[in-house]
């Protein structure tokens, strides 16, 4: 009886202990809210998942919650989070919709966490034009993420199967053309595929077409729009003629957004996209039997007058609402390190801001995909960054859609565009 | 130590007749705490000059009567409302007559006929999205193959049919909400009448006309304001579906103002457009709220 009455005190002693030790851990244990719209995307959800536990093995007193978010409502859903004083502690988003969240200010100020880990010298690893998008009044208000330039993504089997040498991808817009009108047999196939949609993706993907020709959105002093000059009339033309004109793009092009594009190349529907480091992974994974990494290549975007790209890159935002900035900066720091940074291009294929990842790494150095991207590099271009941008693109991508519809002439939708752009910006703010 | 009750003491007494106001109290807090005050936040964000106070102005509102694309975005809006309550109510009165009739597994058929409401707009969207689409689309393969249409009809990107394809989902998705509020109103008129009227030799169109359709007219005004101010909030199923586009073609006043505001960042605009849009359906359902104010 005594031993019974021993023993059931100690397990009451220990029970008390472990419920006054995890009480006291919990206490000191931060959490830390991670969004990132690639939660919602394979392979990357698996990716992230997996490198957070590495993280808090590494800092035992953080817990980090993932918190998966759409591509195309991450904006709302920060924006109103922020706005309320909440939010996730980090975030992703892509450069492009820097300049509205630094106007608002919904990007915390990284400089103290930059001074303290070295300042100029810390930020010497990125490019220096990737650190340059994340300031804001000349301070550093975010940090760079992905780093890539658009290419052409095509299928080797088809491109045999028209009587292309795969070899020889088309290296003006006119060879586009001409391969393009070889490669579409409808209702089988088309040459290629191009979002129309009003997605953040588009300009992505037009923007190569009216720099090659020598045209551009903005005047240089991004006051004016510029899509009244000869140039950029004619790269509109050529783009909207090969869906009405030449039809070899599917039909439903201007509904299409980057997903809907990806799965006509994954079901080999159509031969060509233009796409980047992410293209290859995702189309392996809508469709396996394809093995992309095989039967997909990489090319420079064709060119006109001159050889230009558009540049990706994303960013990671520090809430300002964040009550954890000392261990948010712990994750930021963690998930733009040279190890991650290398890790996201092994398993994701994506090149990274770090110049001692994107030029080093032999993984990058010796792949087929990314090999062609970093190549086109020097020759990338940024969309203008101003907070009207989202209202400039979406009027450029109604002119667009009016167009491919035929509810316009190319010129008339341009000319539209046009003016209602300088009415956005002699708008005051 | 005595203790005194607050009621017992002169300033916390309560005559009777005005106890009913502590009643009330909460729930009118409540309502002007939920209601209220965004409402008199988005009334105020929409005088705001844009970027912000402190100082107030209308020029947001002139700027919208003068833009062309919210007038077009607003005509999108009167006639995408306008043809699908009007769908909603042919379409919904005329399953709730055959559901209340007299037929073979009448509540699995009322269950069925339900089913549409209930899956989110978001879904339906995205579904119907995947069955316009004209190379792998359901929708083609079937008409194709039952020969209504020559070749693949482009739904979604054409000019002509993106919005009366966006209505015909519209209509699959949201008369079931009609087709309930009918089919209760008819329970509710007495089979007396009809037998009445049937040995007075009434023919079923007379009986319809003179008995079912009087019968339903609470109902129907009910269905109608009430289905009206949902589809002008209707917001998922445009989004999912078409974004607005092929251009401004589908844009409605829900989607526009979701795109000032959270993706253009012009909270004292889309301010301005939220409070228009609320005061059109004001004008629309008054009218329901002075027939059961007549009522009561």
């Amino acid at each position: 009886m005594k031993r019974y009455r021993l023993s059931f005190f100690v397990v009451l002693g220990l029970s008390v202990f472990f419920t006054i030790s995890t009480f006291v851990y919990a206490q000191e244990k931060v959490t830390l809210r991670f969004s990132d719209w690639h939660l919602t995307e394979a392979p990357w959800d698996k990716t992230l998942a997996d490198a957070m536990p590495l993280f808090e093995q590494r800092h035992p007193n953080i817990k980090v919650d993932l918190e998966p978010v759409s591509y195309k409502d991450k904006e709302p859903k920060y924006t109103v989070e922020i706005a309320a004083g909440k939010g996730p502690d980090i975030f992703h988003l892509h450069a492009f919709s820097l300049p509205m969240f630094f106007d608002k200010g919904y990007a915390k100020d990284l400089t103290p966490f930059i001074e303290k880990e070295g300042g100029a010298k810390f930020l010497e690893a990125w490019y220096p034009l990737c650190i340059d998008m994340m300031k804001h009044k000349g301070k550093v208000h975010a940090m760079p993420g992905d780093y890539m330039s658009m290419v052409l993504i095509y299928n080797t089997e088809l491109f045999k199967e028209a009587g292309l040498d795969p070899k020889k991808p088309p290296k003006t817009w006119d060879e586009f053309l001409e391969y393009n009108i070889k490669l579409t047999k409808p209702p089988e196939r088309w040459g290629v595929a191009v979002l129309g949609a009003k997605d953040p993706g588009f300009e992505l993907r037009f923007s190569p077409f009216l720099w090659s020709f020598g045209g551009d959105y903005l005047t240089p002093d991004n006051k004016k729009s510029a899509l009244n000059t000869p140039d950029a009339k004619e790269a509109f033309k050529y783009f909207i003629e090969l869906y009405t004109k030449h039809k070899v793009m599917p039909p439903g092009v201007p509904t299409m957004n980057a997903q809907d594009v990806r799965t006509q190349v994954a079901h080999r529907k159509t031969a060509m996209e233009i796409g980047s480091g992410w293209s290859a992974p995702i189309i392996n994974a809508i469709n396996p039997e394809l093995k992309a990494f095989d039967v997909l290549a990489a090319a420079p975007l064709p060119m006109k007058k001159k050889r230009v790209t558009t540049i990706w890159l994303s960013s990671w935002v520090m809430n300002p609402n964040t009550k954890h900035p000392k261990e948010a900066w712990e994750l930021l720091k963690f998930i733009t390190s040279k190890e991650m940074e290398l890790n996201w291009f092994v398993k994701n294929r994506v090149t990274s801001s770090r110049k001692d990842v994107s030029e080093k790494a032999p993984e990058i150095l010796n792949d087929k995909f990314a090999s062609v991207i970093a190549s086109q590099l020097p020759y990338g271009k940024v969309v203008p960054q101003i907070p009207q941008w989202p209202e400039i693109m979406d009027a450029f991508t109604t002119a667009v859609q009016e167009a491919f519809t035929e509810m316009k002439t190319p010129e008339k939708a341009l000319a539209d565009a046009h003016e209602r752009i300088n009415g956005i910006l002699a708008r005051k703010k | 130590m005595k203790i005194i009750p607050l009621a017992t003491m002169k300033f916390f007494r309560i005559k009777d007749q005005h106890m009913w106001t502590l009643f009330v109290l909460p729930g009118t807090l409540l309502l002007v705490l939920v209601l209220g005050f965004p409402a008199i936040q988005s009334i105020l964000y929409s005088i705001y000059p844009e970027g912000g106070g402190p100082s107030y102005t209308l020029n947001n509102y002139s700027v919208l009567f003068r833009d062309s694309v919210f007038r077009q975005v607003f005509g999108n809006t009167v006639l995408f409302v306008t043809l699908s309550v009007a769908s909603h109510v042919l379409l919904g009165l005329g399953v709730a007559l055959v559901l209340n009739m007299e037929i073979f597994a009448k509540p699995l058929f009322r269950l069925i006929a339900l089913l549409p409401w209930v899956v989110p707009d978001v879904v339906v969207g995205i579904i119907w999205r995947w069955m316009y689409d004209p190379v792998y689309g359901a929708f083609n393969d079937l008409l194709l193959r039952i020969g209504l249409i020559p070749a693949h009809v482009q739904w979604l990107s054409s000019p002509k049919l993106a919005l009366l394809s966006v209505i015909f989902v519209n209509l699959w998705r949201g008369f079931p909400f009609v087709m309930l509020i009918l089919l209760a109103g008819l329970q509710s008129i007495p089979r007396v009448l009809y037998e009445a009227a049937a040995i007075d030799g009434a023919s079923r169109w007379q009986l319809f006309v003179r008995i079912t359709l009087p019968g339903l007219k609470k109902m129907l005004v009910v269905a109608l304001a009430l289905d009206i101010v949902w589809e002008v909030r209707r917001f998922g199923l445009i989004q999912t579906m078409t974004q607005g586009g092929p251009g401004n073609i589908t844009e409605v006043l829900s989607t526009y103002i979701y795109k000032q505001y959270f993706q253009f960042f012009r909270f004292e605009y889309a301010s301005a457009v939220a409070v228009v849009m609320t005061a059109a359906l004001l004008m629309v359902s008054l009218p329901y709220i002075w027939m059961i104010s007549q009522e009561e």
